[in-house]
């Protein structure tokens, strides 16, 4: 297989993760500060709801590793 | 670890009531409960006297804080002194003093805010009146008439013609209007009128909301150039005057303020009592009090009261029930190295009573991560470097200390990963002779074995707090979390086993023991939530497997810091020039680095708070909070 299509594949799986990550961190984070802002206290949780979505980028990672590494020794 | 707490209850005739509370504010050793709660008394009012008290107290007690923040402290070098305890105070004595000494000290406060307020003004004032003195020679002095000064913005300067016409109509000739730029943006005019008019032309002025320099009342009839000459004048003497009255405040803060601030604290101190009374039960002679205290501290509660109390108290530890235990307030208290790292477990919320306190663990496992994933000999070292500067430098800020001991662990663990990937500012490392003793990062071939690396830890991770879980249901006899726990600990090595014998790493013998195994962990499962774990189980186990794929950001993060680091490297050495070089590698390291700081950091916390704690971390306990702290009197 084509290694430039290989690394495309490995691109868009951590990419559109990555994007994804980032809208949801987005939403969470602008309503988080705002949540922090009346209640300081809240911050540790919100520390964690903002840090749920990172699994996506991670899983995206996991996928983009697993593409280069497995396809990438093939081609 | 969790303090273990006893229930007390104290019994004491109602006549010691007052020093049975001294004393165990002074203490501070017992979280007081509302006592009608668990009794079937009456609660506790206050009598009349002592209502008397608490609203003396209460109108002593704003008076004095208004006095103290107007009376300068004392030198910053002297430390506040520490009372062993609130003392006592007479009220008559002290609403005595303060009817005597308040009026000098607002008189005081009164005449430096005036004085203040003059200094701040008459520059102002000053220089204005020197920018309209030019347009004063074109002026004739008649008796009988008056000037004014007015400021225009200059787009507004069609009121000046208004002026001149209206001043036409009321008295014909007998006017004059000089005006002249003062700035880009201001026109100044004098504008000399018969006093007769006055009252026309102030209301005039008023309609066309046009600024008039208004001289203080002291300066009022005043010509422009006297008033100049005054304000001299008065600038010259207005700081000495601030400096006698500072002087005079001084001597009195001097001969009150340490005095007051103690009756203050003690105030203070009798009103937390009256307060607490609210949460006592009573019966026609005695008074009851419920509350917690550390099993450690009863000894020494016991002691203390019967020593100043006498045989009019008795204090009696309560069993308690499975509720009670749930509710009991939660005091940590751990090693000096992991007393950080409590500061991680506040920040989401405290651990139930009776449950694990995991600041131990959070002690090695978050600078393991944080090490794991910087790895590198000399970011670590400059880290340690820095950390250990700011735990010296913010001793007394409890969280920037708090954070910097982790950085410092994290930073030693750093240097030990930077030998292990052989990392030194990134590639340097192989440039310079260092070799990898386990695995070089940046080399391709080694990130197969890395993200094993991290997903084996991810699984031990998890694999420990599902076995703490275990241990803590186990503990507090609860069936259900047993069987959630332990299905998901039993499903998750089943697959383990499973995906072992698929990738030929155990004989495939293993597959059909591997599929019971996890038949059984789904089956415990089920039981747990029954009937929703029929669909929620097998979802569970997916989730706990995400959660050990989570574990892959040790990798992700760790060799994001390679590459940039190997970038700098690489850019410093295409640049030509060496100095060029160096600075442009200086940067992207120094970037590195505070990333290398702050990212992992937060990964960390995050594996801590989102995976680990989810397998066993049971929140929701109230902060232990005793009634009475040591009092500042200065």
């Amino acid at each position: 297989m084509d290694l430039g299509f290989i690394a495309i594949g490995a691109a868009l799986a951590i990419g559109f993760a990555a994007l994804a990550t980032g809208y949801a961190q987005a939403k969470i984070g602008s309503a988080g500060a705002g949540a922090m802002a009346e209640k300081p206290e809240l911050a540790g949780r919100i520390i964690l709801l903002v840090a749920i979505p990172e699994t996506m980028v991670i899983l995206g990672f996991a996928v983009a590793a697993m593409i280069l590494l497995i396809l990438g020794q093939r081609a | 670890m969790i303090v273990p707490m006893t229930k007390v209850r104290i019994l004491g005739h109602k006549t010691c009531l007052d020093s049975a509370l001294a004393v165990l504010q002074e203490l501070a050793l017992v979280q007081v409960e509302p006592a009608q709660e668990s009794l079937s008394l009456r609660t506790m009012v206050l009598d009349v006297d002592r209502l008397g008290q608490r609203e003396e107290a209460r109108f002593l007690l704003a008076r004095l804080d208004a006095m103290l923040t107007i009376l300068p402290r004392p030198d910053a070098t002297q430390p506040p002194a520490l009372s062993a305890g609130p003392p006592t105070v007479d009220m008559k004595a002290l609403r005595a003093e303060l009817d005597e000494v308040m009026p000098q000290i607002q008189a005081l406060a009164q005449q430096r805010d005036a004085l203040v307020h003059e200094q701040v003004s008459l520059p102002r004032y000053r220089a204005t009146l020197i920018r309209l003195l030019p347009l004063t020679s074109d002026l004739p002095e008649f008796k009988d008439y008056e000037t004014i000064a007015l400021l225009l913005d200059r787009r507004y300067r069609e009121v000046l013609e208004l002026l001149d016409q209206t001043l036409k109509e009321l008295v014909e000739q007998k006017y004059t209007i000089v005006s002249a730029p003062l700035d880009s943006d201001t026109i100044g005019a004098l504008v000399v009128f018969p006093r007769a008019i006055s009252a026309e032309m102030h209301g005039l002025l008023g309609r066309e909301q046009v600024t008039q320099v208004r001289l203080p009342p002291d300066m009022s009839g005043m010509s422009l150039q006297q008033a100049v000459a005054h304000i001299e004048r008065r600038l010259a003497g207005v700081g000495t005057e601030i400096a006698a009255v500072d002087g005079g405040l001084r001597a009195l803060a001097q001969r009150w303020r340490a005095a007051w601030a103690a009756a203050a604290a003690a105030l203070r101190a009798r009103l937390d009592q009256l307060e607490v009374i609210s949460q006592l039960a009573e019966t026609d002679y005695a008074f009851v009090l419920i509350g917690w205290t550390p099993t450690a501290a009863l000894p020494r509660l016991e002691a203390t009261l019967a020593e100043r109390i006498g045989s009019q108290i008795v204090v009696e530890p309560l069993p308690m029930t499975a509720a009670e235990r749930r509710a009991a307030p939660v005091l940590l208290e751990n090693a000096p190295v992991v007393r950080p790292f409590e500061f991680f477990i506040r920040l989401l919320a405290l651990p139930r009573y009776g449950t694990l306190d995991p600041a131990s663990l959070m002690a090695f496992f978050m600078p393991l991560f944080f090490g794991m994933m910087l790895g590198d000999v000399a970011y670590g070292l400059l880290l340690l470097g820095l950390s250990l500067w700011a735990a010296r430098r913010f001793r007394s800020n409890a969280t920037l200390h708090d954070l910097a001991r982790f950085l410092t662990l994290g930073s030693g663990w750093a240097v030990v990963f930077g030998f292990i990937y052989g990392e030194f500012l990134g590639t340097l490392g192989h440039r310079i002779g260092l070799h990898p003793l386990w695995l070089a990062r940046e080399d391709p071939q080694a990130v197969f074995s890395l993200l094993l690396l991290t997903i084996a830890v991810g699984a031990a991770h998890i694999v420990l707090g599902l076995l703490l879980g275990v241990w803590q249901a186990w503990r507090s006899k609860s069936q259900h979390q047993l069987a959630e726990h332990g299905g998901l600990l039993i499903g998750l090595v089943a697959v383990f086993l499973l995906i072992a014998a698929v990738a030929q790493q155990l004989p495939r013998g293993f597959i059909t023991p591997a599929v019971a195994l996890l038949l059984v962990g789904l089956a415990l499962l089920a039981r747990a939530e029954w009937p929703t774990s029929m669909l929620m189980g097998p979802i569970e186990v997916l989730s706990t497997i995400g959660n050990i794929l989570s574990y892959l950001r040790i990798a992700a993060i760790g060799l994001a810091s390679v590459y940039l680091a190997r970038v700098a490297n690489d850019m410093a050495g295409t640049v030509g020039s060496l100095w060029l070089g160096l600075i442009i590698a200086a940067l992207f390291h120094a970037l590195n680095l505070v990333m290398g700081a702050f990212s992992p950091s937060i990964h960390a916390l995050r594996l801590h708070y989102v995976e680990f704690f989810g397998k066993f971390y049971e929140e929701g306990g109230r902060a232990f909070s005793p009634f009475g702290r040591p009092t500042e009197t200065a």
